[in-house]
């Protein structure tokens, strides 16, 4: 066990709804499934309401034991699951040098103000959950064709972990739309 | 144990879950058999998970009664543990104020009952973030009490709990606390064990024999909680709940070195747990979430060469004096973090009140110096606590005290007002 190694630290942001919470639980699932040895997920639980701003937190460790609960002020990756969050100053600023950010757009985004030195990864899971009718009672659910982008990106988890964990929280009922939304995420995530 | 009881199956898995959730299996694993629940925030979701477990037919044999407040809660499991039942509740905050006369009769009645305390700060302003104010403010009740730091934790105090509580030879009820939402709704793996080696640690109720003082036996009626003259048993009743606690302390001890055994998991001696205190020069004691934080503190300040420690309270009630006079013997400052207020007291800080009442008559301890932070849920940062460690380790060097010292206490992390 190395005592130097990084804790990968992600920090997501969506609007309520947008299911940002379950996914920093599912991707804390996901990496452990695949042999990561300790994980955590915190969800930054206020007055949620439908369409506000909420933020969740994912940390996952290969060995090291994590031992932190506080907020990921430093991320890795940042999840932006709607474009519009990135006009809100307080959230733009969370995106700092060296961010690997992967976005919910269908097209590149605007780059004004934004770091010179970050990556950006495109993926339009809105299109994706409207064109394979993943939804729910007010819009589509974003978490898991983002999860399956990530799972792309990092190589943490496949696919096949991803279906393992979805058919452990939700059964089987819905488990071949979940993996077509998930696996049309992984094969579509571009860097811009 | 009922027949129904034996279908109680749980093969030991590794998942995912909230610390709420890892205090319903614990329930679960625990074969309580009466839960009674009110929802409150941020507990609802240990009742909801155990509802969900009765439901499906996971606890056959358990009854679970929805109440309508938390003093029907307490007065619920009181009648059932009465009866010589296993019983479990859950609450936070508000909740266990509103339950208060209940909280006090349970002990009084010496009823081996354990309760999951997501704790939070007390209203006003309105606050349902993790502040330990609510469950310490119950001190001199005669319950139990003690701190988790780790989600897995949660799950194993569960456990122990119920062998210290349910020893005939102690008869008193529990609180098993955690941070509101900083471990009651954050996800990290648990590790739950096989049923048969739990029913091996914690082997189920023998039915229908009730508890040695009391039992429920229509054959041989008993009158109980009467009136009785103040030349009676009353004053003789007190000291023996006193009596109780502080003899608990070698039943946790051994108990904590059961499980290990057991599961092959370590929680220091029971009452408390060093961390990096051989050759410290400053150190720490801390309870709750901030404890597993404060362990990452200690060990990137170590690697920058600090001679820094730290010791985990696992249990405010019974206090363990004397462990806490042999750790501040090790130390030459020892800062007492509270995550908690004892307005008015010595230093405001409930648990560097107790420490420093601990230490007064023995020479050659630290000198303490009262922390508060976080209180009603305001974030502690690692980095915070790391310059915690550091302005410690300044007042051991230069003898002053840190700059924002209010009566004696550091008041860590407060918001600049101007």
């Amino acid at each position: 066990m190395s005592n130097n190694e990084k804790i990968i630290q992600i920090s997501m942001h969506c609007r309520g709804g947008q299911t940002c919470i379950t996914a920093s639980q599912l991707l804390a699932e996901m990496a452990f499934e695949e042999g990561f040895k300790d994980t955590i997920a915190i969800p930054i639980i206020g007055a949620e309401r439908r369409g506000a701003p909420i933020q969740a937190f994912t940390k996952v460790s290969k060995s090291k034991p994590i031992k932190t609960y506080d907020s990921v002020v430093n991320p890795d990756y940042i999840f932006m699951f709607d474009t519009s969050l990135l006009d809100i100053p307080k959230i733009k600023a969370t995106i700092k040098e060296g961010v690997n950010l992967i976005i919910n757009s269908p097209d590149p985004i605007d780059t004004t103000g934004l770091p010179n030195n970050i990556k950006i990864f495109i993926v339009d899971a809105t299109g994706i959950c409207i064109k394979r009718e993943f939804m729910h009672s007010s819009g589509p659910i974003l978490n898991i064709p983002m999860l399956g982008a990530f799972g792309k990106i990092t190589g943490y988890y496949n696919l096949e972990t991803m279906e393992k964990v979805i058919k452990k929280e939700f059964g089987e009922s819905r488990l071949d739309k979940n993996m077509s939304v998930a696996k049309d995420a992984y094969e579509s995530v571009r860097e811009m | 144990m009922t027949e129904s009881q034996k279908d109680f199956v749980q093969k030991r898995e590794s998942i995912i879950i909230k610390g709420n959730v890892a205090a319903a299996y614990a329930a679960k694993s625990a074969r309580v058999q009466v839960i009674s629940a009110y929802p409150i925030t941020p507990q609802t979701t240990v009742v909801e998970k155990i509802s969900e477990f009765v439901d499906n037919g996971l606890m056959p044999g358990t009854e679970y009664i929805k109440m309508e407040s938390e003093h029907s809660v307490f007065a619920a499991v009181i009648g059932a543990s009465k009866a010589g039942t296993r019983t479990f509740t859950a609450t936070s905050g508000q909740g266990i104020f509103y339950a208060n006369e209940m909280i006090h009769w349970a002990a009084g009645a010496r009823l081996p009952i354990v309760v999951a305390i997501a704790s939070r700060g007390p209203a006003p302003p309105w606050n349902i973030w993790a502040d330990f104010t609510d469950v310490i403010s119950q001190r001199d009740t005669g319950w139990m009490s003690c701190f988790c730091s780790e989600h897995q934790e949660i799950y194993d105090e569960i456990l122990m709990s119920y062998k210290v509580c349910e020893d005939h030879e102690i008869l008193l009820p529990k609180f098993v606390s955690y941070g509101g939402f900083i471990l009651s709704h954050t996800s990290k793996p648990v590790i739950l064990e096989d049923q048969d080696l739990v029913d091996k640690f914690l082997p189920p109720l023998p039915s229908e024999e009730g508890w040695p003082h009391i039992w429920i036996d229509p054959k041989r009626p008993m009158m109980f909680g009467n009136l009785i003259m103040p030349s009676s048993f009353y004053y003789e009743f007190r000291l023996k709940i006193h009596d109780a606690n502080i003899r608990a302390k070698e039943k946790i001890k051994k108990v904590a070195k059961e499980f290990e055994q057991t599961f092959g998991r370590n929680y220091g001696n029971g009452l408390i747990q060093e961390y990096k205190m051989d050759n410290a020069i400053v150190g720490v004691i801390i309870y709750g979430d901030l404890a597993l934080q404060m362990e990452q503190a200690v060990d990137d300040l170590r690697d920058k060469g600090y001679k820094v420690g730290m010791v985990k309270l696992r249990h405010f009630r019974p206090f363990p004096t004397e462990d806490i006079i042999e750790v501040a013997k090790k130390v030459k400052v020892l800062g007492v973090i509270d995550r908690a207020t004892a307005f008015g007291s010595q230093t405001g800080g409930p648990v560097s009140c107790e420490v420093k009442g601990a230490l007064h008559e023995t020479k050659g301890t630290a000198t303490v110096l009262p922390v508060i932070n976080g209180l009603g849920g305001r974030e502690v940062t690692l980095e915070q606590q790391k310059n915690q460690l550091i302005k410690l380790v300044k007042y051991y060097e230069t003898g002053e005290f840190p700059k924002d010292v209010i009566h004696g206490t550091l008041w860590d992390g407060l918001l600049e007002v101007e």
